[in-house]
């Protein structure tokens, strides 16, 4: 055998050596061992090209081709063989770090809103879009915020029916807690008209009111919303208007609404408003007593005595007020069955309210 | 008040049905709280007749009766009463009868025997409260009527709550009217009726000295009264009415005011000594009231007296001693129109209701005042006999007599109700009483005087709108103002937004509770009249209330518990009270649970000063703590105050073991508490360029004596000392490591620190580090005696 031919043999047999190990390489170091040993400075493919000084010079370059071919062979299945492992072991590392999802997540303490404070902000929204201005009062109040100012004279039937809570002596008058917000309506039209002379005014006061009235049906601390508004020729019509869109803005759908006389001595006319029942669409059902409607609140127009109370002139201005109990609408909303839930605050029922 | 529908169809000829006529009464503003049919409630329920009796072959006490109720076949009835007799008329209900109780009469079997329907007592019919066994009919009730019919009962009772301005509606006669008008019908005239008058009695000798309070004051005199029970139908009327029977005449009187709305007393004659005086009370004068209760009267008051004693309280109550009894046989009726104001104030005065005091200070008819008297001595000497003396009449009338009249615009009124006023409702309006005349643009109205309650135009308005019908008023949406919206308070939002529930409250708590979080001072604000203990003194510390919700959750199996609330605190001052506005936060128990990743956690002190941190930077504003053991309620080296600049806006802490377990807590509890009326808006966020140079980042380890780090100093002493050494360059620093124990001496602490460098216009270089490092060094030695850790 020509040295030629032997070289080229010895070519050969390294070559399919080294591809036979390329394909049995278990991981990356190995390969890249065997990417020294055969490809680099001293490898095995640089010893072949040593044994060319012995050839004649005409037949080097054949032989210096032949190693080319074969480093090439070589450096191709190496990179093959690479990125096979190189997925292999990806995937390993992706089987290894499986995760089960199904666990629940990490949770921080998640808070929610009391039902109450929802229904207060997004009754108050709603005003406050249609440009009523907030105002608040206190809650611990004199008897002429609460019902002189009102139209509610000492010896009024209607100061009986109010279950008043009064307090403990404290200053030189009798103090007692509000009732209602209406006192708000007295307090925001005496500081309205204190810093912009005379009406229009339009404004929404939320609050805390109390009754010394305690069962199933009654908490001696409940949340009203007063709404009023004063200007030149304020009607009736428009009382039914601002009704109309808050209740349908508030329960998200048309309701349709009704108003019945009543009597209250801070209106005249007064009205009880019913909606048309939430629940059975008008049909009757247990909710409204099969009568198709839910009393919701009462309004009317702000009584003459009223406005002289806080200097209004009445032949000029007119006004309408209304004051809604904060818990009924939501317990209608919510569907709530019981109002002495909003303040046992059982953590169950805040957070399913809450969300 | 209840009305019986029978008792409106005599005064006005009403074809509509119950239910028609209580929407027309809603309508027009009487409140029906409720319908009562009780002829219909019974009905199923016939005349049977009891053809045979014959013991139960299994049962003692229970009888098998045959009965005809005019079916082709006799009943067999299981029947467990003893009151019966063959031949015997009773009520029974038949198969498929619904009773008023709510039993529904199925055919059944009892002890072995068939039974097609039930024999009913009064009970079991609604029309009494008990029996003594089964209702017997008289022998002439026909068989197989329904007993409804037979007995006559009501078609429909109304159940009414007559709105306080309308007390001319506390009456049959008065709701009539209304009805009447609004149906365009008219009412019945009441005949007008004269007692024959006996010149031998005489008339009662009164005086009003009273005028203003007693305008009106008539008395009469009968005589020879034979006093028994009041007639059956007579009380069936008032026990449907809601009234109890009392005797012969207080039920005549009542049942006059029922029909005509004048309230009257009777007192029995021989029990009065002298003439009759209308006058104010004198102070401290006695009196003993018929419902038992013994007065101190106060000057003021307007009674009725004899010559020895005070004999009613006007409109309100007569005495324990001057009312009618079984054995009066002369009376003195009474019949009076008695200024509203002063009745209220009485009545309220000595918290006194009655029927009477509830329409004398609505306002009653002035020209029932008479009529009243008429009808009275009518069905009195009908019913049991007597001879009538001429009526005694004091007191001016004129005045309450007089029809007020007045005057208002028309187009006032439309503009108020948004409507127009057609001619045509005028009509209405005069059926109530009311003279209607138009002049153009002016009504000139005469008021009735039994409307107390129309005055002015506004008034005037009212009856317009509810003749008309709140309903042909159109709904309109005024112009809307835009207007700057509120800038929204979001204190609760944002503590409920770190993880809190937010919880509502009372406002009052009991005084024990109060002062576990603050001391005796004089200026608790208490109600007068609580509902209870546990609700009477007003809160100035929103802890309790939180605790309780704390006590209710943790019971009921809750591990760990996160509220908060805001609302206000109540103090009395020198001027008068202050509302404050608070947040108030609770933690207790696990802060976080046991879950798949890790071991459940307990909340603590640092949990909660965590979350008032972030509630007030979520509003731009920083808080000192201050190490604070003077905080009532809380334990000593776990509280603190929180200042926000120099003011105390709060207080955080740890609830005193002994609090916590009162209110059945046994984990630690942390508190804190925040005035936000205090709180200045901290500064707006502003944008500054983000540093370009990397900073240098080094940790100091110190050794400090342990009283000296947590009494004396604590580590935002460390932190403040370690800024103002470390220079311009320091921008961060915090407490990376606390560590005592092992390696570190008994009585040291060990503290590490970290702060950063940096620059925003170079690279900082070892140098930079080393410097700050070594002034801050010096400056940790100066204060605290510090020595770094080797
Ligand atoms: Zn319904």
């Amino acid at each position: 055998m020509s040295e030629i031919d032997s070289l080229k043999a010895q070519l050969e047999t390294l070559q399919s050596e080294a591809l036979a190990a390329f394909s049995a390489a278990i991981d990356l170091v190995s390969l890249q061992q065997m990417r020294v040993n055969y490809l680099g400075k001293k490898g095995a493919l640089t010893e072949v090209l040593k044994g060319v000084g012995k050839l004649p010079p005409q037949e080097r370059p054949v032989i210096g081709q032949y190693v080319n071919q074969s480093k090439s062979v070589l450096s191709a299945a190496l990179d093959i063989a690479e990125a096979g492992l190189a997925v292999a072991a990806k995937a390993e590392r992706v089987e290894a770090e499986r995760i089960d999802v199904t666990l629940p997540g990490r949770v921080g303490a998640t808070g929610a809103l009391h039902p109450v404070q929802r229904g207060l902000d997004e009754m108050t929204a709603i005003f406050s879009q249609m440009g009523f201005a907030v105002a608040e009062g206190p809650e611990i109040e004199n008897e002429f915020h609460n019902f002189d100012a009102l139209n509610i004279p000492p010896e009024h039937p209607a100061r009986a029916m109010h279950d008043t809570f009064f307090v403990e002596q404290m200053g030189d008058e009798p103090m007692l807690l509000r009732t209602h917000t209406s006192p708000v309506q007295i307090r925001a039209m005496k500081r309205f008209l204190a810093e912009s002379g005379e009406p229009p005014l339009a404004v929404v006061a939320p609050g805390r009111v109390y009754r010394c009235d305690y069962d199933v049906t009654h908490s001696p601390m409940f949340h009203q919303v007063e709404v009023f508004k004063v200007d030149r020729d304020v009607s009736m019509a428009h009382l039914k208007g601002v009704l109309k869109h808050f209740l349908s803005t508030y329960f998200e759908k048309e309701v349709s609404i009704r108003l019945r006389p009543h009597y209250f001595p801070f209106t005249e006319p007064s009205a009880e408003v019913d909606i048309g029942c939430v629940f059975c669409a008008g049909k009757g059902c247990r909710i409204c007593k099969n009568s198709g409607w839910i009393e919701v609140l009462g309004s009317g127009m702000i009584h003459p005595n009223v406005l002289k109370s806080v200097g209004i002139d009445s032949d000029e201005f007119s006004g309408f007020a209304f004051g809604l109990g904060v818990e009924r609408l939501v317990m209608l909303k919510q569907g709530i069955p019981d109002l002495r839930m909003f303040f046992e605050n059982d953590v169950r029922f805040l957070r399913r309210m809450g969300s | 008040m209840k009305i019986p529908f029978s008792w409106l169809k005599e005064q006005v000829p009403l074809t509509s049905t119950p239910a028609q006529i209580a929407d027309d009464l809603v309508r027009l503003g009487h409140e029906v709280e409720g319908v009562e049919m009780p002829r219909a409630a019974v009905a199923g329920v016939r005349v049977g007749q009891i053809i045979s009796k014959q013991p139960h072959p299994d049962a003692d006490k229970l009888s098998l009766l045959k009965v005809d109720v005019g079916a082709a076949e006799l009943l067999d009835i299981v029947c467990g009463a003893s009151n019966m007799d063959e031949g015997d008329k009773i009520p029974v209900a038949t198969i498929g009868t619904s009773l008023p109780n709510g039993l529904k009469i199925k055919k059944g079997q009892i002890r072995g025997a068939s039974s097609c329907g039930m024999c009913c007592s009064e009970v079991e019919l609604g029309l009494a409260d008990e029996s003594a066994g089964l209702l017997i009919l008289p022998a002439d009730a026909p068989v197989g009527m329904e007993v409804g019919d037979y007995l006559q009962l009501e078609e429909a009772v109304f159940d009414l709550s007559i709105t306080p301005n309308r007390g001319d509606c506390m009456n049959t006669r008065g709701l009539a009217r209304d009805l009447a008008a609004d149906a365009g019908l008219s009412l019945v005239d009441m005949l007008p009726f004269e007692a024959a008058i006996d010149a031998t009695v005489q008339a009662p000798k009164v005086m009003v000295s009273a005028e203003t309070d007693c305008p009106a004051y008539l008395a009469r005199r009968i005589e020879g009264v034979k006093l028994g029970d009041s007639p059956a139908w007579m009380q069936a009327g008032l026990i449907m009415a809601g009234m109890r029977p009392v005797n012969g005449i207080v039920d005549v009187l009542n049942y006059v005011m029922l029909y005509l709305g004048q309230p009257m007393h009777a007192f029995d004659a021989d029990k009065l000594n002298g003439g009759i005086n209308v006058r104010s009370a004198e102070s401290d004068e006695l009196f003993k009231a018929l419902d038992g209760r013994e007065l101190k009267l106060h000057a003021g008051d307007l009674v009725v007296t004899d010559q020895d004693s005070v004999i009613a309280l006007a409109g309100i109550m007569g005495s324990e001693t001057s009312g009618v009894s079984e054995s009066t046989v002369n009376i003195v009726l009474e019949s009076a129109f008695f200024r509203p104001a002063r009745v209220s104030e009485t009545r309220r005065t000595y918290a006194m209701v009655s029927e009477a005091s509830m329409r004398f200070e609505r306002g009653v008819d002035p020209e029932m005042v008479s009529i009243g008297l008429q009808q009275a001595t009518k069905m009195i000497t009908e019913l049991f006999g007597g001879v009538v003396g001429e009526i005694t009449l004091c007191g001016n009338t004129s005045e309450i007599n007089a029809a007020k009249q007045m005057h208002c615009s028309i187009s006032r009124i439309e503009k108020r109700l948004g409507i127009t006023l057609p001619e045509t409702v005028d009509d209405v309006l005069r059926r109530m009483g009311f003279g209607i005349l138009r002049h153009a643009d002016r009504l000139d109205v005469v008021i009735p005087p039994f409307r107390h309650d129309v005055s002015i135009a506004e008034d005037m308005s009212e009856e317009y709108a509810r003749v008309i019908g709140f309903d042909a008023i159109p709904e309109i949406l005024p112009a809307l103002a835009t207007i700057a919206p509120p800038r929204p308070d979001r204190s609760i939002h944002d503590a409920v937004a770190g993880g809190f529930l937010q919880v509502v409250t009372y406002a009052f708590i009991s005084e024990k509770e109060q002062r576990l979080f603050v001391a005796e001072d004089g200026n608790d604000i208490r109600l007068q009249n609580p509902i209870s203990d546990a609700m009477s003194v007003m809160r100035r510390t929103a802890w309790a209330g939180l605790l309780n919700v704390s006590r209710h959750n943790l019971n009921r199996q809750q591990s760990g518990i996160a509220i908060a609330e805001q609302g206000r605190l109540y103090n009395k001052t020198e001027n008068g009270h202050d509302e404050k506005n608070v947040l108030a936060w609770l933690m207790a128990g696990e802060s976080e649970t046991e879950q798949w990743y890790g071991a459940a956690r307990q909340a603590g002190f640092f949990d909660l000063k965590g979350a008032v941190e972030a509630w007030l930077a979520a509003r731009g504003l920083t808080g000192r703590f201050i190490a604070d053991d003077s905080i009532q309620g809380l334990q000593a080296g776990q509280s603190a105050k929180i200042l926000i600049g120099r003011a105390e806006a709060g207080r955080i802490g740890r609830v005193d073991g002994d609090i916590a377990r009162a209110f059945d807590i046994d984990v630690p509890v942390f508190v804190a508490d925040i005035n936000l009326d205090v709180l200045h808006a901290g500064k707006k966020a502003k944008f500054a360029p983000l540093a370009e140079f990397p900073g240098v980042e080094r940790d100091l380890v110190f050794l400090l004596d342990k009283s000296a780090f947590v009494r004396d100093a604590g580590s935002d002493a460390i932190v403040q000392t370690v800024n103002k050494a470390g220079g311009k360059l320091l921008t961060e620093t915090r407490i990376f490591d606390l560590y005592e124990g092992k390696g570190v001496p008994e009585d040291k602490v060990s503290v590490g620190v970290r702060f950063i460098l940096q620059d925003a216009s170079r690279t900082l270089t070892q140098q930079d580090s080393d410097a700050a490092s070594a002034a801050i060094i010096a400056a940790m030695d100066k204060r605290f005696g510090a020595a770094l850790r080797g």
